[in-house]
């Protein structure tokens, strides 16, 4: 874990532009209670933010919006991950016609 | 990387750098890997396109990369992680609490699968994630001033009745944090569990201190010690050492005793510093008296002379 100055100099950032980016809760430090403490990802995050303030010419709206959906795929993704171990242990029948089920799905449809 | 600059970017040799900066934004917003989580082809051309930015987008670097001062390979800086590797290592690495459910609340309405997939985890607060990691366990351990010096094994009575041992790391100080992973309350929905959090007091002792890695000692010294030098026994956190006092040493004066301090992290250790206090005996002594009183010299010498006293 990073201690607040450590991430600040690691995250190249002014102390200000961090407290704005925690108060947005863009970034959410360990802790509640005592000083505050940064992860790694943490770290990475930082990183990102900076990149799309810095690199990719995002405002600071376009930031909250670009975070919440990237929250949102990791989300899906995650679950997606689950689903797919979940129907691994099914039977091989099931598990083919799940995929002819798919499979049809994506043909276009025919009148 | 060497593939040239100008094609990574799709810029002609003479573009302004502004055009290189919006080519450059361009592709980056299409390329970023934590805009493409799950592609590892835009990550490879996001590393192409930001080293060619690196070297184009920076006027002076482009100018001696134009005459041949350095090459397409001189400006790669290797990137530090990505967010997204976190956010895929799951919930251990500290991203999981930015993973967000709440926008797939509406599959978990009508299906039973996706219920279990979503819908436990948009319940409660939306953005929370129901497989949560354990809280932490707090303690107070008291460690003897020598257990902390030298190191010391101390068993910890859990609340469950379990117990555990924790090991006193040699040199540890007062306040000091130690942490044992997954010692604490077991965590939620197949998380991991919390870490107990022991805070240290380091109780004093009656006769040493501490300053640093440096152990401190008054000793008294008898005046016989004092006027004509001698050995004597010294305590160390290790065990008493024989030290010699040297003749003529007054109180007030130092004497090093070298690794004899508090154990660091490398094994070596600091070193013990002894200050000397010279006793008069407990009863009066007549016959002591009786030589300082025919001692001349003595009469004549003023310690506060000099001393601004």
């Amino acid at each position: 874990m990073l201690e607040y100055r450590e991430f600040c100099l690691r995250a190249e950032l002014e102390g200000e532009v961090l407290e704005a980016w925690i108060a947005a809760g863009w970034l959410i430090p360990e802790a509640s209670e005592g000083p505050r403490r940064f992860s790694e990802a943490d770290l990475a995050r930082a990183h990102l933010i900076r990149d799309l303030h810095d690199d990719l010419g995002v405002n600071d709206e376009g930031i909250a919006i670009i975070l919440d959906l990237i929250d949102q795929v990791h989300g899906l993704r995650r679950s997606l991950r689950d689903l797919s171990a979940a129907l691994s242990v099914l039977p091989e029948p099931m598990r083919v016609r799940l995929q002819e089920e798919l499979r049809s799905r994506r043909r276009p449809a025919r009148a | 990387m060497s593939a040239d600059p100008y094609t990574v970017l799709g810029v002609k040799r003479d573009a302004s750098q502004d055009e290189i900066r919006k080519a450059y934004r361009k592709l980056a917003k299409k390329l970023h890997p934590d805009l493409n989580p799950g592609n590892k082809d835009a990550e490879e051309r996001f590393k192409e396109v930001s080293s060619a930015y690196d070297l184009l987008g920076d006027a002076e670097k482009r100018a001696r990369f134009d005459h041949g001062e350095i090459d397409a390979t001189g400006a790669e800086t290797p990137r530090q992680n990505y967010y997204r590797d976190f956010a895929e290592a799951g919930p251990q690495s500290g991203a999981g609490r930015y993973e967000s459910h709440a926008g797939f609340a509406d599959f978990a309405e009508n299906d039973d699968v996706f219920a279990e997939l979503f819908g436990r985890r948009a319940a409660g607060t939306g953005a929370a994630n129901i497989r949560m990691r354990g809280a932490d366990l707090p303690f107070h351990l008291h460690v003897d001033f020598l257990d902390a010096v030298n190191g010391a094994t101390r068993r910890l009575s859990l609340p469950d009745g379990s117990s555990l041992d924790v090991t006193i790391p040699p040199g540890i100080r007062d306040g000091q944090l130690l942490r044992l992973k997954g010692k604490g309350r077991p965590g939620l929905g197949g998380g991991p569990p919390g870490d107990a959090l022991i805070e240290i007091e380091v109780l004093p002792h009656p006769t040493f201190r501490r300053e640093s890695d440096d152990i401190h000692l008054d000793l008294p010294i008898s005046v016989t010690e004092a006027v004509l030098g001698g050995r004597v026994d010294v305590p160390t956190p290790t065990g008493p050492v024989t030290m010699t006092i040297p003749k003529g040493s007054n109180s007030g004066s130092i004497l090093r005793i070298r690794g004899k301090g508090v154990a660091r992290k490398d094994g070596s250790r600091g070193d013990e510093y002894v200050t000397l206090s010279v006793r008069l005996p407990k009863t009066p002594d007549p016959e002591l008296e009786k030589f300082v009183a025919g001692w001349e010299a003595g009469k004549r010498d003023n310690p506060r002379e000099g001393g601004g006293v």
